[in-house]
């Protein structure tokens, strides 16, 4: 278990050290923001003011600590650019980049294990070759190239479903779910890939046991074996599962332009083509924490699965 | 046989590779895109950027195999040329990777169990903890997609992705090479060479780094198919290799203005190369790990 809170910690030094990592980068980089933001024949003075009230006349430690403070009291700030509350514009992104990465997840899940599973029980067949063909296609192929594809042949080509755009709730179920069809199956189908080549290899792994030989010997039927050995070769697959899910957020970014989803990632773009320092030290972060969170998951997910880590820890 | 003055193993390697049906396959892939890199200006039909409003937007034909662009640029001379900025963001990012991991992981395997072990391995545990793409767009972003003037040298946006990517790939690297020097370490013909009164530093590097190389080997080829995506996507929002230079990304950028209007080619062959690139380097790293690493190899076939 100590193990575990040791993790814990680490997780949020690393989460103290990214925003710190990106401050200081924000604050650095030549030409104030305040060029940004201001007309470019605003007398000096009028700069200085605009500056002294952003606080960027402080030291960067200290502004930091400001900003820290602030963020830890649940004050994110606002844009600089649009002057709007950044939580507000958090809490618009966020359950959008939640839903549709949340599905594309489970898709991946629900494709991926089987088709490692069938993999790993018939080594060399033409099952196992196609779901091989599948994988490697899968985590190679870049997925915002397999969106744009959907979108010019499917959206575009044969008119069967939005190109593109987040529909809420409010305008109706179908409509929500048909612009997010597209969207998800991109994403999911290269989940599908990792999480397939893992099972596969993990199920691999633990046929090839003693207990297995074992318990064939015993003459068991095949699939009790199976059950057994499928038993023993999940924890590995759980844990790369969640790690996953932390990164599908980290590539959700271009699919999130691909298909013009007002999620965080896209959040983030705009930011950083705009300028806007505070919103993409906000998105990095939360990015960040959803990644961390999900490690964090994988590993308590492996200490209720395996029975060895409970007893040793 | 005539060797060429090649060392014998080398020629063991690539004869294992051969056999394996995927990994020949990667490697010729690797290879070809490799030479179209390295001859690209005697391969590619036309400049890369040479504009020619005339025959703007044609489909593939016979004077233009994959048709050109809204200026009239040709695709197939522009993706030939696009193979140079992603193979040498995979490969340099690899190669500043390189060093720091293999000193973090060698120090802290051969020191294990010491002060300096946990300290290395902790801060390797934190940027393990990062989410490497993010962190890479977020530098970038901040920093500006514009070169950068540093004294005498100019740091251009390629520079900058190849550093970031590198300084991320050494906690990976680390790892892997830790596993390896951790093992040999404790090793026998270690403790025998010990005793013969042998120097630390020695022992490092001329009896356990030889050993780790085949580990690395296989994670280089891995993380160079990673840095070409990173590459590619990167550009592909507007964060890496700047038009009007050829890049995959940039191209299957450029494409995106024209999904609605149905020039398919635009997206279609700049994608295709991505892919292929991608295939190649996967399934080269799947054959070495194979041949290099038997530990990690996904256990005896059963039937």
């Amino acid at each position: 278990m100590w193990e575990y809170v040791r993790r814990a910690a680490f997780s949020v030094l690393a989460l103290f050290l990214i925003s710190f990592l990106v401050f200081c980068l924000t604050h650095v980089v030549p030409g104030s923001p305040a060029s940004v933001v201001l007309d470019p024949d605003t007398p000096e003075e009028e700069i200085l003011e605009w500056e002294r009230d952003h606080n960027l006349h402080l030291p960067v430690i200290t502004q930091y600590k400001i900003w820290l403070l602030n963020t830890l009291s649940g004050d994110l700030g606002e844009s600089v650019i649009t002057e709007r509350d950044l939580a507000g514009e958090l809490a618009d992104a966020i359950p959008i980049t939640v839903e549709w990465v949340g599905l594309s997840f489970l898709l991946a899940v629900a494709l991926g294990l089987p088709l490692g599973i069938i993999s790993a029980l018939k080594p060399g067949s033409w099952v196992d070759h196609i779901a091989r063909v599948i994988a490697i296609t899968g985590i190679s192929v870049p997925d915002y190239w397999v969106g744009l594809m959907l979108v010019a042949f499917v959206a575009v080509g044969l008119g069967w479903l939005p190109a593109g755009g987040f529909v809420p709730l409010s305008s109706g179920l179908g409509p929500h779910l048909a612009a997010l069809v597209l969207p998800v199956v991109t994403l999911g189908l290269h989940y599908m890939a990792v999480l397939s080549r893992y099972t596969r290899s993990s199920m691999l792994e633990a046929l090839s046991q003693d207990y297995v030989r074992t318990a064939r010997a015993m003459g068991l039927p095949p699939w009790q074996v199976w059950l057994y050995a499928l038993k023993n070769a999940l924890p590995p697959v759980v844990n790369v599962g969640a790690m996953s899910f932390g990164f599908s957020f980290a590539h959700a970014l271009f699919i999130e332009y691909v298909f013009g989803i007002a999620g965080l990632s896209l959040a983030l773009l705009n930011a950083i083509h705009e300028l806007d320092y505070p919103m993409i030290q906000v998105t990095v972060l939360v990015i960040t924490s959803i990644f961390i969170l999900a490690n964090l998951a994988a590993d308590l997910a492996n200490l209720a699965l395996n029975p060895k880590l409970r007893k040793s820890k | 046989m005539q060797n060429w003055g090649i060392p014998r193993r080398y020629l063991l390697l690539l004869h294992s590779i051969g056999a394996s049906r995927t990994g020949l396959f990667g490697f010729c892939l690797v290879s070809v895109l490799a030479l179209m890199a390295i001859f690209a200006p005697w391969i590619a039909p036309y400049e890369p950027t040479q504009v020619d409003m005339l025959n703007r937007l044609q489909p593939p034909s016979w004077s233009h195999w994959m048709g050109t662009d809204l200026t009239g640029r040709d695709v197939f001379s522009r993706l030939i040329w696009g193979a140079r900025p992603s193979l040498q963001v995979g490969i340099l990012a690899v190669l500043i990777g390189l060093p720091g991991g293999f000193a973090v992981g060698l120090l802290a395997g051969f020191y294990r169990g010491t002060m300096l072990e946990t300290i290395l391995m902790r801060i390797v545990e934190i940027i393990a903890a990062v989410p490497l793409l993010i962190v890479a767009i977020a530098v970038v972003g901040v920093l500006g997609v514009k070169p950068i003037a540093m004294g005498p040298f100019t740091i251009t946006n390629e520079i900058k992705i190849v550093v970031v990517l590198g300084f991320l790939y050494i906690p990976g690297l680390a790892r892997v090479v830790f596993a390896v020097a951790a093992a040999e370490a404790t090793s026998d013909y270690i403790r025998a060479r010990r005793i013969q009164g042998v120097r630390d530093f020695t022992l490092i590097v001329s009896d356990i780094l030889p050993n780790c190389l085949s580990v690395v080997i296989v994670w280089g080829t891995l993380l160079t198919a990673g840095g070409v995506l990173a590459e590619a996507g990167l550009s592909f929002v507007g964060l890496g290799v700047q038009p009007p230079d050829a890049s995959w990304g940039v191209m299957l950028s450029e494409a995106r203005k024209f999904i609605f209007s149905g020039e398919w080619w635009l997206l279609f062959f700049p994608g295709l190369a991505i892919s292929l690139t991608v295939i190649g380097l996967n399934l080269l790293g799947d054959a070495l790990r194979d041949i290099l690493d038997p530990r990690h190899y996904t256990g005896p076939r059963l039937d």
